[in-house]
């Protein structure tokens, strides 16, 4: 499963957003999606892959942090 | 200090019989009721299965897909309301010191489907997480913080939580923080959307509900009547704006009434039991406010349940107060009791009522009982009638009794 797609997926389906909107650079500001959102995203990217995110603070701004986080978990949780 | 008038100048309402203060009062003079049969994928579990729900009412007419996502029901319909209520009063918030501006919103349950949806995923569901914004969709204030984020208002925000008196009791708190020159205008009134499961389980517990009428489930609702079996659970939104007399006039804006008196008491009695004297403390209050005499009342909006216990209560605690011979009824026969909004939502009609001098009836009335022998304006309205100075009751699980008194300005 693809990191960016599924998350591109995610964004889409939730906040109807158009998928060429959703690109690696876009922040989640200029989406209009509010930082308690992008939690949202990341739980519903956790149940997806199977991964566990742990409850550290974390900086994101743009998609492609959200898929640099999960990256990382999923080769570390082997998921 | 100088003490100021307060104007109602807008309404807003979301009820079972319509979502505008039109349409919802002229269904109320033709005595169509909203209560119907549940229907949802839990209306088997239920020994109760009839309430009053909002009607032709989508969310994403009014917010978009990711806002309204993280608003309870309860929160929309006060977001709405308030938006009918600003349109009607003619106010540009653009131009507007919103400093000067204030909100203040009764509720019983707050975010209620939030918490019930919380509880679902967790315990049902086995859910590892929440949703981030659980806390913020189902706190108390949820609805009077949207209503002062969306519209940028900065004065003082305030929610009321005293159950079913909660909206009146706002909007009598708000008429004070203009009448002593806190603020200028205010956003008062209530929203209420708690027909979940969970909790309609809890007032079957009860034993407060109507049982439904076998014949028009839509008549289930019955005050004053010798039939009557209880109340019926609805939801819904009412706001007004109160402003300053003076700042009303000058800018000529459309005045449906001043408000002139406000009680408020608790009877201190027992959490569910009412009694006379709490309740007629609290018109007493609001009459000697008024600085009128009880006879000066063309109409009387009871808090009118339809239990038993309010219907006998409140019909000795008007007599005491108030004699016998002024025109009372209760609205919730046909919107249902919409708890922490019903207040407000009754006292839209109220305002209505000033504004086209008739009188709502109350639905179902069909069999006297000897013990309420109050004018109740039993299934058919008045029109043309006077109707310049109203008195609107709400009372409360808990004790707390918010009663408001407006007039009409000549």
């Amino acid at each position: 499963m693809d990191t960016f797609e599924t998350l591109r997926e995610i964004i889409a389906t939730k906040f109807d957003k158009p998928l060429n909107e959703i690109t690696p650079d876009a922040t989640f500001e200029s989406l209009e999606i509010d930082s308690l959102d992008t939690f949202d995203i990341i739980f519903d990217a956790e149940e997806k892959f199977g991964i566990k995110v742990p409850n550290d603070e974390v900086d994101i701004k743009t998609v492609s942090d959200v898929v640099a986080l999960l990256d990382r978990l999923r080769a570390a949780q082997g998921k | 200090m100088t003490v100021r008038r307060v104007a109602v100048t807008g309404l807003g309402v979301l009820s079972p019989v319509g979502n505008d203060p039109k349409t919802f009062f002229s269904n109320l003079m033709a005595g169509k009721s909203g209560i119907k049969r549940i229907q949802t994928d839990f209306v088997d579990s239920l020994d109760c299965k009839i309430a009053a729900y909002i009607n032709d009412y989508e969310p994403l007419d009014h917010f978009v897909k990711n806002k309204a996502a993280t608003m309870d029901r309860v929160t929309q319909f006060a977001v709405s309301a308030s938006q009918q209520a600003i349109n009607d009063a003619g106010l540009n918030l653009e131009n507007e010191d919103l400093e000067r501006f204030g909100v203040y919103l009764g509720t019983g349950m707050g975010g209620a489907a939030s918490i019930e949806e919380g509880y679902l995923r967790l315990y049902k569901e086995q859910a590892r997480r929440l949703k981030p914004f659980t806390v913020l969709m189902a706190m108390n204030n949820a609805a009077s913080a949207q209503v002062a984020l969306d519209f940028g208002i900065t004065g003082p925000d305030l929610t009321f939580c005293t159950a079913c008196s909660s909206s009146s009791v706002a909007i009598g708190e708000a008429v004070r923080q203009i009448r002593h020159g806190y603020t200028d205008v205010m956003l008062a009134g209530g929203s209420e959307a708690l027909l979940t499961f969970g909790t309609i389980k809890a007032w079957e517990a009860l034993r407060t509900l109507a049982d439904e009428d076998e014949v028009n489930p839509s008549a289930s609702c019955k005050p004053f009547s010798g039939n009557r079996s209880g109340l019926v659970l609805g939801e819904g939104a009412g706001m007004v704006i109160l402003e300053d007399m003076d700042r009303a006039i000058a800018r000529g804006a459309k005045i449906y009434a001043e408000v002139i008196g406000y009680g408020s008491s608790n009877d201190s009695t027992h959490i569910t039991q009412p009694s006379v004297e709490g309740q007629s403390r609290a018109m007493r209050k609001a009459i000697a406010e008024a600085n009128i005499s009880a006879d000066q009342l063309d109409y009387i909006n009871a808090h009118g349940t339809g239990t038993k216990l309010n219907d006998i209560t409140e019909t000795n605690a008007i007599k005491q107060v108030c004699g016998n011979k002024i025109p009372v009824s209760s609205t919730k026969s046909m919107h249902g009791h919409l708890m922490g909004a019903a207040g407000a939502v009754e006292f839209v009609a109220c305002m209505m009522a000033i504004q086209e001098q008739a009188l709502p009836p109350t639905a179902h009335l069909l069999e006297p009982d000897p013990e309420c022998d109050l004018d109740y304006v039993p299934n058919i309205g008045r029109k043309n009638v006077k109707v310049d100075t109203i008195m609107s009751n709400s009372f409360a699980f808990g004790g707390t009794s918010g009663v408001l008194i407006a007039r009409k300005i000549s």
